[in-house]
């Protein structure tokens, strides 16, 4: 439960993020209104898993935190949606 | 066929030989950047995307007045015939998105995307999917995790599909939607449990649901996901349409056709035999370059023409049966294009002002050597009603000059078993009146009769000029 409370908040920031800051809809090909906001809401739950795994592998292997924070930035390979 | 005139980035003009695309100065310095690119080379190779060479076009096309200075010409290997995605069987839009998002992908890696993804953006060389517009491909903003895309590929690809698999929305059917199928449009056709399946709840449900709250556009804001994740999230994406593809499509269809060469009681070993043999020797006297089969079924015809090296287009109405061809031929690298039409009613010409797509017999009439039309003419007499002099016109618009006929007597069991009381109007026919109705067009060079009764007849052309094969 005190795991699921630390990183909560920080889940509800990447998803409201992703959300905020898309690109905009300016294509040749129609993208659609509903199709467009399931992309958003789709990027929002990978993203969530995304950052979700690196704070669950950081509190289990806390003297390698440093190290991860570094590597922050490669996808781990199963990570889902 | 007119020029296209849909991407403001080019327009794209059918030749005899080629297709010539023309680049507008607007795109030219994006489309050039692709051409010149790594991606390009490697999708060429591949065979994914179509070949493309720098061309200079005649002073005709200059004086066009809505040419421009920064215009440039591309060149491309005319894939013929075309066939639309109403005449594709399940498992080539299947294959046809397969390529799309293989195609996607492979951008993703580079650097690049798709702005466009519709089947109208694939065709089939024999049995292969083969990308053809090159001027889909747009350099990506590295932060975005937006696949503009998304929205046009499932309207055209997955939704056509799932509706066909659950309403049994013909395909056929989106000769008429030339932009797919809107979410709204299935959440209403489908049963309730239905839009809570898992490859549905996305794509249809939400989606349908998220218009109806009235999503307006979104306003331009920068765009901050970090490059390897927005790079992640648009992989996964294209991971997840081709589950929801395959999943959709699912296994092989059967129908009544797909089995008729097991089934088929009217035919003994023998006749089988027999039949195959008049068709191998007369491929072999005759060589022709390029062979329509009508009326294919699973393609047992079609296959040994190519194996003679003919180009082959097989047409048959029944997707299941055409679909065990289309994966024959594949299996066995044979160039063979399946197309599910009718010949007795061809696929219209269709888009603005019946001018985008051509229709059937627009493709087409004259570019065959030979057609076969095997155990078909009585569908044609007793199904279509039509005459036997029609038929030997058709047949004479299609061949430029060879032709192998199937005769099905009245006595035959298929014949009577769709004959239904009506012997008055079609119990009489017999050979003597196919040949006097097909001979203003053709002459009858070799005949072989089948021990079930059945004659196979090879026709030649009246205007041939040459001797008989």
């Amino acid at each position: 439960m005190r795991l699921l409370l630390r990183i909560f908040p920080l889940v509800l920031i990447v998803v409201g993020a992703t959300l905020l800051f898309e690109r905009p809809a300016y294509a040749y090909a129609d993208p659609g209104t509903g199709l467009l906001a399931i992309q958003a809401v789709g990027s929002a739950l990978v993203a969530g898993g995304w950052y979700l795994r690196r704070k669950i592998y950081s509190l289990f292997h806390r003297d390698s935190a440093a190290k991860v924070e570094t590597e922050r930035l490669a996808i781990p390979e199963d990570s889902e949606g | 066929m007119e020029m296209t005139f849909r991407d403001p980035a080019g327009q794209l003009l059918l030749t005899r030989d080629d297709a010539l695309r023309r680049v507008r100065a607007a795109a030219a310095e994006e489309a050039r950047a692709f051409l010149d690119s790594a991606l390009r080379r490697d999708l060429e190779r591949s065979g994914d995307l179509v070949a493309s060479e720098f061309v200079d076009v005649g002073v005709e096309s200059a004086n066009d007045p809505a040419s421009d200075a920064g215009d440039f010409w591309l060149r491309h290997p005319r894939i013929d015939p075309i066939s639309y995605p109403w005449e594709w069987t399940p498992a080539q839009w299947c294959t046809a998105a397969e390529l799309t998002l293989r195609v996607a992908c492979k951008a993703i890696d580079a650097g690049w995307t798709l702005k466009d993804a519709t089947p109208l953006n694939v065709l089939f060389d024999g049995p292969r999917p083969i990308f053809v517009d090159v001027l889909s491909f747009e350099r990506r903003d590295p932060h975005s995790s937006v696949w503009l895309a998304y929205g046009q590929f499932v309207r055209t690809f997955l939704l056509p599909l799932v509706a066909a698999k659950y309403l049994s929305w013909p395909l056929e059917a989106t000769l008429f939607a030339r932009d797919g199928y809107e979410p709204a449009a299935l959440y209403r056709a489908l049963p309730r449990w239905r839009r809570l399946s898992p490859a549905l709840l996305d794509v249809v449900t939400l989606a349908a649901l998220f218009e109806g709250k009235g999503a307006k556009p979104q306003k331009a804001k920068p765009a901050t996901t970090h490059p390897d994740l927005a790079a992640h999230i648009l992989r996964k994406r294209l991971a997840r349409l081709g589950k929801q593809i395959r999943s959709t499509v699912g296994q092989e269809n059967k129908s009544q056709w797909s089995r008729y060469v097991q089934t088929a009681s009217h035919y003994q070993p023998a006749d089988i035999e027999d039949k195959q043999q008049f068709v191998r020797d007369k491929l072999a006297e005759c060589r022709p370059a390029r062979v329509l089969d009508i009326g294919a079924n699973t393609g047992t015809y079609s296959l040994m023409a190519a194996a003679a090296g003919a180009e082959v287009v097989a047409l048959d109405s029944d997707a299941a049966a055409l679909e065990r061809l289309w994966r024959s031929a594949g299996g066995e690298k044979q160039p063979v294009t399946a197309m599910v039409a009718n010949i007795a009613r061809p696929t219209p010409a269709a888009g603005w002002r019946n001018r985008e797509q051509l229709s059937l017999l627009d493709r087409l009439t004259g570019g065959f050597d030979m057609v076969l039309m095997l155990a078909v003419i009585h569908h044609l007499i007793l199904r279509e009603q039509l005459p036997l002099a029609h038929i030997g016109e058709l047949c004479a618009s299609l061949t430029r000059r060879w032709l192998i006929l199937e005769w099905v007597p009245p006595s035959d069991p298929m014949y009577q078993e769709w004959l239904r009381g009506r012997d008055h109007l079609y119990g009489h026919l017999s050979e003597r009146d196919l040949g006097e109705a097909f001979a203003p067009h053709f002459g009858v060079t070799g005949r072989k009769e089948l021990g079930n009764g059945r004659v196979l007849l090879l026709f030649e052309r009246n205007d041939s000029g040459a001797g008989t094969a």
